[in-house]
């Protein structure tokens, strides 16, 4: 089973971000289109690097732990890897642009609140 | 060559604030970014952790500065962690995607304002 823990982690950072799809209705995954340009245009820049930086030796993968799966020097995981993160993120950026006003308007009322507490 | 990681990840930010000179996204200055980067390097933590610490993803000790984050003391872990470059190299790659994220919004008109 140990193999599959490079693909583990990159499963559970899908599903520990998808609450925000699902639960605050961020609209990421349903923009797919835009989504798959983002991510394409970001991912093929580091995928080219990090296949330069595999040939060369400056990094590498420990066996023990991936499929076995691969397309070039890398593990179908890293590859993957590199659609993950920044869907992550960007998930994570819509969650914050769809919620700072509300967090905004809660921490100035307490603020609000313990000010005039203090006076 | 030495060092050749600590070089990857200098170019790859200076990649990333040339795209923004090019994209014009307005995401370095907008409060958003950076709460979403503080975020995301919470769980590069845990997650980098994981894989450096195992470790799932090994490093040519001789091609970065070789300063590690260090793992906790479990026996799961046989390495030391995040080396140092790592978190500018997420930072690139994570700030590249929500750039071409935000431009890629503008251009289909849904994207917001800074």
């Amino acid at each position: 089973m140990a193999r599959y823990e490079y693909m583990a982690l990159l499963a559970a950072c899908v599903v520990v971000t998808a609450p925000l799809e699902v639960g605050l209705r961020v609209g990421v995954y349903r923009q797919w289109r835009r989504l798959f340009a983002a991510l394409s245009c970001t991912g093929s820049v580091f995928v080219g690097w990090d296949l330069v930086g595999a040939r060369l030796g400056h990094w590498g993968y420990n066996p023990a732990f991936v499929t076995g799966l691969r397309l070039f020097d890398l593990p179908l995981e890293e590859y993957l890897f590199f659609a993950v993160v920044p869907l992550c993120a960007i998930l994570t950026y819509e969650a914050v642009c769809k919620t700072l006003p509300d967090v905004s308007r809660w921490v100035s009322a307490r603020l609000g609140r313990g000010r005039r507490a203090g006076r | 060559m030495k060092l050749g990681y600590t070089l990857f990840c200098l170019v790859a930010l200076a990649i990333t604030l040339g795209l923004e000179r090019l994209l014009r996204t307005g995401l370095l200055r907008d409060r958003r970014f950076w709460i979403t980067i503080a975020i995301v390097g919470f769980f590069q933590l845990l997650v980098d952790g994981w894989l450096t610490c195992r470790p799932i993803v090994t490093y040519a000790e001789e091609q970065f500065s070789g300063v590690r984050l260090g793992c906790p003391a479990s026996a799961l872990f046989s390495a030391g962690g995040m080396p140092l470059e790592d978190a500018v190299f997420g930072f690139a790659m994570v700030t590249q995607g929500l750039m071409w994220w935000v431009w890629w919004g503008r251009r289909v008109g849904v994207g917001r304002q800074a």
